[in-house]
Parts: structure tokens; sequence; C-alpha cells
């Protein structure tokens, strides 16, 4: 022991006063969560969004259980029926449930959304953060390559790439995230520069941890809270992306459902059909709200100071 | 004499700046023997902490030029990136200035203290805390069971600390490198620290250096301490003879600027005339020379080499090696 008397002696009025803290052991993730809980809006957000994705997930069984159609089935002799009675929602040009499509739309739609966001950050996060950490060439070969990719008009981007490949969801989350990546290594890059600086990145190479460790074990954590917010705020920009997409006839194709597509389809029918534009449009413009909310929410959980 | 365990030879690191090259460590030799405290003092800037970093290797983005690092009869400037991390953590620990950034802010305590052990020793998560529960309770952390759980922002300054000490003793290194480990605590806190690194001195027996700008700190910890100015070393000796009979007109100025229990009363302090000169314009000479009270022709035109002045102290000055007395006002 390290002369115990003495030490105990030395210690004795900080860790009085340590050991009288009011305040319970709480970690910047249990507080942050603690904050989240406290902002109502935010969490009634989250809560929707979560809602929506079980609708998603579960799709099948609401479809069987609450519409009792599928959203392919044609039905000519039930066409443009206003909402009410059997369809709750009312039926499409071909006599399809609206209900069933957009219970299967979100599927679709929040699974593009979902996986955009995904794959954007995960190469975005890679690509940031070697850039930071290694810096030097490295560093400036990838931003470089990202100003390019931010410096194209991504709507014209996303024209080429869905000629060129068939949009599927798949291909359109990959298409998105093509340019969704950008932002995100930047906004990793900036953060990891940050914390770059701080000493426990020294000292943590100084007990001889390899650049691996040092980036995958205590670099991301610390960028974890940004990557969140990004992640949080990215959902509600790429349904409206994806939205648009549908709406160019160069998204998901019918007849596979998607709140966009519908939306494009019910153009046409919008002075006897009302209800066709409504739904969808309802719906794309409340996740959005809904993902923002959130996001922003999150964004004050984890930074208080920015409130 | 013992065998020296850690030998700094002819040790130069540069840094690349817009201006040029900036020569912060610039030819530096000293050893360090088993057991022993060594000081390091400076001021700001004069490469101290350079010296450190280069030892272990983590210099950059400064480049070690030239040079040797002597450890267990291995160059530590010649060896590998994987040998580096072996000696790193393991052998040689390094404890920070600032213990409020050193420790990783979403970790808790106890996980970074083991982290040493689990790297080296590739011990599990459940016997590796267990023993860092232990060094924490031995570094004077009150109920180490239950900070071990806390995260690093719920600890004060000087605990810190002696968090940081516990990660760079886990794993019982040879060499213990403290850079102004007292540096960023407030007065109080500091004779704690100090207080500890000696009793972890003694208990481990680990070789010490203790690098700070602080004379006091080091007249209560070294036996040995080394004085270092833009670069170079300029004097080095026994603690006791150096403050005693600085040999170098920058000690002796640095010992008149402290205030001191035993002076004249009314005796004012004398500030050091002059700045610190500019890395990467150093003047002619004895770098000290344009805010050296004793200066002399020679000294502008050529540099002086640290050689034996006195019968235990080294110098590197013209005048003390000619044979004066540093004296007066």
């Amino acid at each position: 022991m390290i002369g115990p008397s003495r030490v105990a002696e030395l210690d004795m009025p900080g860790a009085a006063i340590e050991g009288a803290s009011t305040r319970p052991a709480q970690s910047y993730w249990n507080e942050s969560w603690e904050r989240l809980r406290a902002n109502r809006i935010g969490m009634a957000a989250g809560i929707l969004i979560l809602i929506f994705a079980l609708i998603a997930i579960l799709a099948p069984v609401f479809s069987a259980v609450l519409t009792h159609f599928q959203p392919q089935t044609i039905d000519l002799s039930q066409t443009f029926s206003p909402p009410g009675g059997k369809h709750l929602l009312g039926t499409d040009e071909l006599g399809r449930d609206t209900l069933t499509r957009l219970i299967w739309g979100a599927r679709v739609t929040l699974g593009v959304a979902l996986l955009t966001v995904a794959v954007s950050l995960t190469v975005g996060t890679a690509v940031g953060m070697m850039a930071g950490y290694y810096g030097g060439w490295l560093d400036d070969l990838l931003m470089r390559l990202v100003d390019t990719v931010l410096a194209i008009p991504a709507i014209f981007l996303f024209i080429l790439m869905s000629i060129l490949f068939r949009p599927t969801p798949v291909s359109l989350a990959l298409i998105i995230a093509s340019v969704g990546w950008g932002q995100v290594a930047r906004l990793v890059r900036g953060e990891v520069l940050s914390v770059k600086q701080r000493d426990f990145i020294l000292a943590t190479r100084s007990i001889g941890a390899r650049h691996l460790r040092l980036m995958l074990r205590h670099l991301l954590p610390n960028v974890l809270p940004v990557l969140i917010v990004a992640a949080s705020l990215g959902v509600g920009q790429i349904i409206l992306i994806e939205a648009a997409l549908d709406f160019l006839g160069l998204g998901i194709q019918p007849p596979t459902p998607s709140w966009g597509n519908q939306l494009t389809n019910a153009e046409s029918y919008f002075f006897h059909s009302i209800w066709l534009v409504n739904f969808p449009g309802l719906l794309i413009f409340v996740t959005v709200l809904a993902s923002n909310v959130f996001g922003n929410a999150i964004r004050d959980a984890f930074d208080p100071r920015l409130k | 004499m013992t065998q020296p365990l850690l030998e700094v030879q002819d040790l130069h690191t540069v840094f690349s700046t817009k201006e040029g090259w900036v020569k912060a460590v610039d030819g530096v030799s000293f050893e360090l023997h088993p057991g022993e405290t060594l000081g390091i003092v400076g001021e700001s800037g004069c490469g101290k902490s350079v010296t450190a970093l280069s030892i272990m290797r983590l210099q950059r983005p400064g480049l070690i030029k030239s040079g040797r690092v002597m450890f267990k009869g291995e160059d530590l400037t010649k060896a590998t990136e994987a040998e580096m991390r072996e000696v790193r953590g393991r052998e040689i620990a390094m404890i920070f200035q600032d213990p409020m950034t050193s420790l990783n802010p979403v970790f808790r305590t106890g996980w970074q203290v083991a982290e040493p052990l689990r790297l080296h020793h590739g011990w599990n998560a459940k016997k590796s805390l267990t023993s860092a529960i232990n060094m924490l309770g031995k570094v004077g952390i009150p109920s180490a069971v239950d900070r071990a759980e806390d995260y690093p922002h719920q600890f004060s300054g000087g605990m810190r600390q002696r968090v940081m000490i516990a990660m760079g003793l886990t794993t019982t290194p040879e060499v213990l490198i403290a850079d102004e480990p007292t540096t960023a605590l407030d007065v109080t806190i500091q004779a704690q620290i100090l207080d500890l690194l000696r009793h972890v001195n003694q208990e481990f027996g680990t070789a010490t250096i203790l690098i700070t700008h602080n004379l006091g700190v080091v007249a209560g910890m070294c036996k040995r301490i080394i004085v270092m100015y833009a670069g170079r070393i300029v004097e080095a000796g026994p603690t006791t003879d150096v403050f005693a009979h600085p040999k170098h007109p920058y000690t002796w100025a640095l010992l008149r600027s402290i205030p001191r229990l035993d002076a004249e009363r009314h005796e004012p302090l004398k500030p050091i005339d002059g700045l610190p000169p500019n890395l990467v314009d150093l003047p002619s000479g004895c770098a000290f020379h344009p805010r050296c009270a004793f200066k002399i022709e020679k000294c502008s035109r050529d540099v002086p080499a640290l050689q034996r002045v006195g019968d235990t102290q080294l110098s590197a000055c013209w005048v003390t090696q000619a044979g004066t007395e540093l004296k007066g006002a």
C-alpha cells in the first residue's frame, strides 16, 4: 500500500464531499435520455415514428386483420370508392384499397429511408473518421472527393442513376446514399478533428493502443451523438427525396406501393378523388415533421446548451 | 553507478512550420537510473514535453531527426510501431498535464484504468477490473469499488490525476513519465499528487521523470535535475548543488525569480529580462545570451557544449566553464 494512513488522511476532506454527492451516479447517456424523456413533443414524435415503423413491419398482419385486402388486388367494380364502408380510406382507379396500399407503402418508404441512413452513415463515418484521424494527404484526398460529390446537383445525379439502374427499394436507397454519405463524412471529420485534440487520445496512445482501437473504441463513441442526430434528421429528408423521385417516376415503380408513387398516381384524379392525394400526402407530411422534431429533440438532449 | 535504465543520447526532434524547421529538442542527452526520480525543468516551449513524447515516439507531427533512446539495450528510435506499442503503457507509462481531458468522457473510470491490462496482458474484463480497482485504492481513491463505476466527469481534478496515475501503474512499468502532473491542479491538491508520486516511486521502485516548470516541485521530489532552455540542456546535476550554486545564468536567474521564505523581507523578485527566444530563429551562439547578465563576447558567437563545471554539475555556459562564479544583483 502507498502509505495508506497518509493518503487516507490527505483525502479526507475531498472524499467526504464527494461521498456525500447528492446527484446519483449517471452516465452521459442516462442524462441525455432523461432530458429526452422530459421533452414531451419530442417523445410524441419519436413514439409516432415507432408506431409507423411497427405498422410497416407488421403490414401483412394489418392487411389481413384490419383491411382484409391485399395491396395489389385489383377490383374494377370498386374503382374510386370514397372513404368509408368496406374501404376505410377509399380505393384508387383500379379499385385497390388505399389503406392497405399505405400500410404496405410504409414498408417501402420507411425501409428505403432506414437503409439509406444506414448506408450513408456507415460510409460517411468511415470516410470522415479516416480523414479526420490520419489527416495529411488522405484527408485532402477524401475531402476533395466529398466536395466533388456534394458539388454535383443531387437531383440530376438521382435522375441519371435512376435511369441507369432500375429503381428497386434497395437500389433507390443506394442511389440516395451515394450522395448522403458526403454530408456525414464532413460532419464526422469535423467532430473527429476536435475530439482528436483532446489529451485522452494521446493518453490512450501512450498506453499502447493501436490506431484502429483508438478509432473504433475511443473516437467512435465520442462521435456517436452527432451520428444519432444526423440519422434522425436524415430520415425526414430522405423520405422527401424518395417521394420526389417517385413523383418524377424515377423512384419505386408501380405496382409496388410507396407513399411517393401513390401520390404521383393520385395526381391525375385530384379533382374527383381528393382522398387519393390527401392520405399519402398527410402521411409524408406527418412522418417528415415527426422525424425533424424528434431529431431536434435528440440534439437538444445530447447537448442542452444548444436549446 | 548502476547501469542506466533509460539513456537518451543526442536527441534531435524537429517540427516543420511555415517559417521553417523548429528544433524543439536540440541535442539532449541524459540517463535515468532504476528507481530514480529525475526532474526536467524549463519554461513553456523549451522542449521538455517534446523530449518526453519523443522517448515514447508520440512526438508527431514532430520528427526525430537523430539521436538514440536506449531502453534495456534497445534503441527505441529504431523500434517498429508494433514494438513501440509493447513498450508504451507496459514498460514506460506517461501521465499528462491536464487530468480534465486525459480521460475519455464516455467510459467508466474502472474500465479505462484496466485498459492497459487488457491491451498488454490480454486479461479479461473482470480480472483486469479487479486489478484496476485495487490500484485505484492504492492511489487513494476512496471507496474504489463504487468509484470505478463512475464516469470521469464525476471526479475532481485531483482525483482524476490519481486515476491517471493508477492507469499508468496497473502494468507496473519501469519508467513513469509525468508531464507537468500538477500544473492544472490547485496548490493543495498539487502537494497531494506529489506526495502520491513519491510514494509510488518508493513502493513500486518506478523510475520517474518529472517534467515541470515549477522549481519548488523539483526541489522536494528529485535528487537530480536537468534544466532546459530552447531545446537544449543548459545545466544538470544534483538538485541541492544546482539550487545552492547554479552554474548556468539561466538557472541562476530562474532561482532568483521565485519567492523564498528565507529571503530578506521587501527584497523584490527579479524577473528574467527579455522574452523566451523564437525557436524558428534562435539567437546566434548561446540561445540565452540576449537575456544573460554575465554574457561575454564569445557567447553570441559560439554555442557552448554541456561540460563538467565544479564537482557534480554540468553546465553549457562559457562564463562558468571559465571558472567565474555567478553572483550579484
